[in-house]
């Protein structure tokens, strides 16, 4: 048992997009922070696999295992890896749902798809506090992650303007015909089309070179286009009043004298004045768990359900593929369904060319033979759009038991006995949507398992008065001095995609937590927050902020 | 229909022995992480050391306890803070509490306790402990199972097959110890007995112990040999060495990249085992045990039919005649993990791999055993473009919409042939 002899202000638990974006402030105005992560080692950056099959495979096969109905993005070696250790380190149990959480350095953003947008007012309501609150923060994040897109088409301001938007890479044949005929024609005011936002890099940054269009990002990118979270991690490190420890996966959190204590799995102990929880909601609701009273011993968990659909572009059929491309979102859609200021759903288009056929044959009502060469020869004409309902139309309960020290956490998954009629609505509308835009939608359209979509939220929201749910900072209503920066924060979840708003909300969280930190100790308030305007560290420019301070040993 | 709870059901005797406990008409419920392929019911949380809940308990016939923490050996010991001790303790007592008529627990040929290796000592402590819980007379079966192989290459029988298969020279220790090898089927079979039939009389008593292993006993040397043998058709020189170097080397491949683990367990475990009687034990049982030469060769046939249909159905789904050896090998691999077994693809499929395209079902399903290991052959496929390289144009597709309509009657027909 050994405990830390870093002296730190804050202990920040996980490396993810929250864990980063949260400690970013906190450094920047010179507060100590320790981040423990479950991970061990995983900094690499280089793409280590020698031979295309092994990116495919596995170097042991590990993704070489018949078809379990999962997204080809979390049937990749990598994945499942990362996947399948969380799982295993922290015994939660999906019935009827797929629980993801990821044990590795940079978190869930090493399986995220990259696929950026802010929430607006509407998107918050009965949040407690404001948009004008979290752009400043959007603003941050979206300039030192690095987003391409448009910043002029009708999704534009869908998908938010708080920060800069590099110039948008050039999308694939097929999905450019879509908007061409979406921009020359009519499809209603409740449908709009455009190029998809990314955190997918189109001019060099640093030590990331822009994407070079080889169409392989499912597989890892070696040139660190796409972002994940250990881009964050090497500038942090720069810092001298940050410090990592590896392989400590947080099991336990206990108070300790006027602060906190976390136990990690291999014994060691960390205390802290303060704790951040950016474990990913899953692995943040299985410590949080420990401090709640007996009962409930349930919560809802909100999720996005997803849908998944195959549209055929029949001009394009008999045409080569694109030579060179990207396999991320091409192009972002949204599609309103009801009158309630949330009653739209978001979804991505993606051209198949990047994806795996075996994932598309299994699916095939043909011969493993015909299907195949049915894909290969369509593949070029051929699109997968995504389409994400809010967080209402889910209905998922995490349950845990308690038996001794340990806890067993089984989540069940469910939908909203309504989602179905919206479902029917929503296929209805867009496939008329496609004709009209010179697109087929094919059979086999369907509804992932809950979870797949890791969007997960609402576990200990922010503003609810419960207590399990914690205040406007995140700050846990039973557990003062605990933050919850992740997913599990966000008291309600759009049908947008959530990652860039977790990275806000924890900056805007860690940006609470460098002042306050200042206010206790009496010092002025860091040079990095001073006014709402000016309270923003620039890091667009690659310049590292000027006032940072060195903090004695 | 008798229901039986699994502990362990995701190991390596516990996949098989849930596949063939549903065969045989049993409902199997699983207590703790379930199988990824195997048949069961339902599935319980649990870990060992975990209070399990009283429910899974409702109307079970056997509990058959297959789960060991190796990590709680290596950490502990036989110390009694060893989880599997407490933990089993606790799953036999909560069992008996709720009414179960009868206790499985799987327990090893090297329970000693003098055992050098702590596994053995655990089991034998384990043993006492469990026979002792309230209730236990005439319920609690300790099996003592001998060296298993045979089905998928996993546990010890994976790490033995591995190794012989890596190295025409191999320096070991132990090699002159007696070891007793039982089939995998065969233990499952003996497990499945113990937990669903009237108690077998020794002597006009039941006895508490039985001993699952061969009941010949061959040298660990001669075991090395033959499985090498099966394995590649190849000898193997064995270098004897002292244990200490044994365990040495044990360390040695946990600072090695690129190695495989090599258990110290495992080697003390050899270094420790004794024969037990089986003989009596197996006759009580009414088990045939096929000498493990012969089941063997069974299992290097078993391999070459493996084999010749990865060929054939890389073939298929590529369309291209001789695959890559490379890709046969991998597609092999894939299915041996699985399951072991050859589909039993008539000859005349294996040398014309179109024919495949009659057998497949018409609707694709999750564990169709040919689709399974198909949808393997794509991504094996795949992932090596290259090599298979070839983009099919849509002029193909007619050619292959007029194969696929001939083929519906026969997918129909044939279709559920390998499921």
């Amino acid at each position: 048992m050994t405990t830390t002899s870093f002296d730190a202000d804050c202990i920040v638990v996980g490396s993810g997009p929250a864990g980063v974006s949260v400690t970013f402030p906190l450094v920047d105005a010179g507060r100590r922070v320790l981040m423990i992560d479950g991970a061990t080692g995983g900094d690499s950056l280089a793409n280590d696999f020698f031979k295309p099959w092994t990116r495919a495979l596995g170097a042991q096969l590990e993704a070489l295992v018949p078809e379990d109905g999962l997204s080809p993005k979390l049937r990749t070696p990598a994945s499942r890896q990362i996947v399948g250790d969380f799982i295993q380190a922290t015994n939660i149990r999906g019935e009827g749902f797929v629980a993801i959480g990821a044990r590795a350095r940079g978190g869930l953003s090493r399986i995220w798809g990259g696929f950026v947008c802010e929430f607006d007012e509407r998107d918050i309501v009965g949040w407690p506090f404001s948009i004008a609150d979290l752009r400043p923060s959007y603003k941050v994040v979206t300039d030192r992650i690095g987003v391409s897109g448009s910043d002029t088409d009708d999704m534009a301001d869908f998908f938010g303007r708080s920060g800069a938007i590099l110039p948008p890479l050039p999308i694939g044949s097929s999905a450019a015909r879509l908007l061409k005929r979406y921009r020359a024609g009519s499809t209603g005011a409740e449908f709009a089309l455009g190029v998809a936002r990314n955190a997918i890099l189109s001019v060099d940054r640093h030590d990331r070179q822009a994407c070079d269009l080889r169409n392989d990002c499912l597989w890892g990118c070696s040139r660190g286009a796409v972002y994940d979270a250990r881009f964050d991690l090497i500038e942090l490190k720069r810092h001298e009043t940050f410090h990592l420890v590896d392989g400590a996966f947080a099991i336990d959190l206990a108070r300790s004298g006027g602060g906190w204590q976390i136990s990690t799995q291999d014994g060691r102990r960390f205390s802290a004045p303060r704790i951040v929880l950016a474990a990913g909601a899953l692995g943040t609701a299985a410590l949080v768990i420990r401090l709640l009273p007996n009962t409930p011993t349930e919560l809802r968990l909100l999720n996005s359900p997803v849908l998944a659909m195959p549209i055929l572009v029949p001009a394009r059929l008999g045409r080569s593929a694109d030579p060179k491309a990207y396999s991320l979102a091409q192009l972002g859609y949204r599609l309103r369904y009801g009158s309630a200021p949330t009653d739209y759903i978001t979804g991505a288009i993606y051209e198949v060319e990047g994806l795996p056929p075996s994932s598309f044959t299994a699916r095939l009502p043909f011969s493993r033979r015909a299907g195949t060469d049915f894909f290969n020869a369509i593949s070029p004409a051929l699109l997968i759009a995504t389409g994400y309902f809010p967080g209402t139309c889910s209905d998922n309960k995490l349950r845990w038991e308690r038996h001794g020290d340990r806890i067993s956490i089984a989540v069940r998954g469910g939908t909203d006995p309504e989602l179905p009629s919206k479902l029917e609505r929503v296929i209805r509308r867009l496939r008329k949507i496609w004709w009209q835009l010179g697109a087929l939608m094919l059979p086999g359209t369907s509804l992932a398992t809950p979870g797949t979509d890791v969007h997960y939220a609402g576990l200990f929201a922010m503003g609810h008065h419960t207590a399990h749910g914690s205040t406007m900072w995140g700050e846990l209503h039973g557990a003062p001095g605990v933050y919850i920066t992740d997913g599990a924060a966000l008291p309600n979840l759009p049908s947008k995609h959530p990652t860039l708003t977790i990275m806000a909300n924890a900056d805007r969280i860690g940006r609470h937590l460098a002042r306050i930190h200042s206010v206790e100790v009496g010092e002025g308030p860091a040079k990095c927050s001073q006014s709402p305007s000016s309270r923003l560290c620039d890091r667009t420019s690659g310049l590292r902020p000027s006032n940072r301070r060195r903090f004695p040993r | 229909m008798l229901r039986l709870l699994v502990t362990g059901a995701s190991g390596y005797i516990g996949r098989r022995f849930c596949e063939v406990a549903a065969e045989r008409g049993c409902e199997v419920i699983v207590l703790g992480p379930a199988p990824s392929t195997g048949k069961f019911s339902h599935a319980f949380a649990w870990r060992l050391g975990d209070e399990p809940r009283p429910e899974a308990f409702a109307g079970i016939a056997a509990v058959i306890h297959l789960a060991h923490s190796w990590a709680s050996d290596a950490q502990n010991g036989a110390s009694s803070a060893n989880v599997n001790l407490s933990g089993s303790e606790r799953l036999a007592r909560v069992a008996f509490a709720n009414n179960v008529p009868r206790f499985v627990f799987a327990s090893t040929t090297s329970a000693r306790s003098q055992a050098l290796n702590a596994y053995g000592r655990v089991k034998y402590a384990l043993e006492e402990r469990l026979l002792a819980v309230p209730h236990a007379a005439g319920r609690m079966i300790c099996a003592r199972i001998g060296l298993v192989y045979g089905g998928p290459e996993e546990g010890l029988y994976g790490q033995l097959s591995k190794l012989v298969r890596f190295t025409p020279i191999l320096p070991m220790t132990g090699l002159d110890r007696k070891v007793q090898p039982i089939y995998i089927d065969e233990v499952v079979a003996a497990l499945l007995s113990l937990a669903i039939d009237p108690l077998p009389r020794r002597d006009g008593v039941s006895a508490a112990t039985y001993v699952l292993a061969g009941p010949e006993t061959i040298t660990f040397g001669n075991w090395l040999r033959m499985l090498r043998r099966a394995h590649t058709g190849k000898r193997i020189l064995l270098l004897p060495i002292p244990l200490w170097m044994a365990l040495f080397a044990c360390d040695l491949t946990r600072l090695l990249p690129f190695i495989s683990t090599v258990n110290r367990e495992r080697v003390l475990g050899l270094a420790s085992t004794e024969p037990m009687d089986a003989a009596l034990d197996l006759a009580a049982l009414h088990l045939d045990i096929d000498p493990p030469m012969k089941r063997l060769n069974l299992l290097r046939s078993d391999r070459r039919r493996i084999i010749v249909e990865a060929i054939a159905m890389l073939a298929y789904v590529s369309g291209k005649q001789a695959p890559p050896r490379a890709a046969v090998a991998r597609l092999v691999r894939g299915i041996e993990r699985q399951d072991a077994q050859p589909l039993g693809l008539p000859r005349v499929v294996t040398k014309c791999p179109a024919l495949l395209r009659a057998f497949e079902p018409l609707w694709p399903s999750v564990d169709h055993r040919l689709t399974q290991r198909l949808h393997l052959a794509v991504m094996v496929v795949e992932s090596m473009r290259e090599q298979f390289g070839g983009r099919s144009n849509i002029g193909s597709l007619f050619g292959q919409a007029a194969l696929e309509a001939m083929a519906v009657p026969f997918r129909l027909l044939l279709g559920q042939r390998y499921t």
